[in-house]
């Protein structure tokens, strides 16, 4: 295990990613990774823009995770449960980006690469004029927040949204996704 | 009837409703994990607000530097039930959307406010620090 850790390290490290966190996500954990995040980029003087889009990133696919992975303790819970996945922030030549991935139903995969297959294919005016005509549509008593999720990543991110699904059992596939600033 | 007054978090914007002096403001960020239970106080306060209101001009300032989708969504119900009391009830309503000069997201998001209001006068307000 220890040396693995360095092999885990340096492999992050390869691909520029000053910061991973991988596990049960939750909002309080995410509200403290952003803020250490945010202090990290202003000490590498990145400017106040860049930060609040990074840091966007960072909490729209944290609470993704949150609200929509498969990996759950308990498993059964009803009420008090947690969702796992990872997150991670990388800077790669010139540019910073945020990646997560996480577990998810295979029922639920065709309907997920179709709705960001569509963002794909958009331009950013077309985004945003899908992201408002969404937020006219969501309600907001029923929604937990997402839908509009994947549309603010893809206009944030300077390329198109990479994704990619991965199917691991009869149950579960993961899911992962990057956008790049 | 009584003021609303929500101390800010790292998560939730500080929210300052004077009904006497007819000022409404958020100011902070806002992306808690769960909006409609943020957000629910401060719509009924503001129903029973408009519904007493007359004729006074209401100024309402908004001042976010990061908010997440979910709560652009409470954003734009706020604008929305802001607009419909303009058109209807001809109150008289300005909301002024107040962001820090190299915010450029947070001028973004106000000017894609401000071009589906119509009887609603949003005001965009760059600071200067």
């Amino acid at each position: 295990m220890l040396a693995n850790l360095h092999e885990l390290k340096t492999a992050l490290d390869q691909q520029g990613i000053f910061f991973c966190f991988g596990g049960p996500m939750s909002q309080e954990l995410m509200v403290g990774i952003g803020y250490t995040l945010r202090s990290k980029m202003k000490l590498d003087e990145a400017d106040s823009s860049t930060i609040v889009k990074v840091f966007s990133m960072f909490v729209e696919q944290s609470q993704n995770i949150i609200h929509y992975s498969a990996e759950k303790t308990p498993l059964d819970g009803e009420q008090t449960e947690l969702s796992s996945g990872i997150v991670g922030v990388g800077y790669d030549t010139g540019h910073y980006y945020v990646s997560c991935g996480n577990m998810v139903n295979n029922e639920a995969v065709a309907s997920l690469c179709e709705q960001l297959f569509k963002l794909q294919s958009m331009n950013k005016d077309e985004l945003k004029r899908y992201y408002k005509e969404q937020r006219r549509k969501e309600s907001r008593e029923n929604s937990k927040g997402a839908g509009l999720g994947f549309i603010e990543l893809a206009r944030k991110s300077a390329k198109p949204i990479e994704f990619d699904v991965q199917k691991i059992n009869e149950q579960f596939s993961f899911f992962s996704l990057k956008t790049v600033l | 009837m009584e003021n609303l007054v929500i101390e800010a978090t790292k998560q939730t914007p500080k929210v300052s409703f004077d009904a006497d002096n007819h000022v409404l403001e958020f100011q902070g960020e806002s992306y808690p994990e769960n909006m409609v239970e943020f957000a629910d106080p401060i719509f009924s306060w503001l129903e029973e607000y408009l519904e007493q209101l007359g004729e006074q001009p209401v100024t309402v300032n908004i001042e976010l530097i990061y908010f997440n989708s979910s709560s652009s969504k409470m954003l734009l119900d706020l604008f929305d039930k802001l607009e419909e009391e303009v058109e209807n009830n001809g109150k008289n309503i300005t909301v002024n959307w107040i962001y820090h000069a190299e915010n450029d997201s947070a001028e973004e998001y106000g000017e894609e406010f401000q071009e589906d209001l119509e009887s609603l006068t949003f005001n965009l307000v760059q600071k200067n620090e």
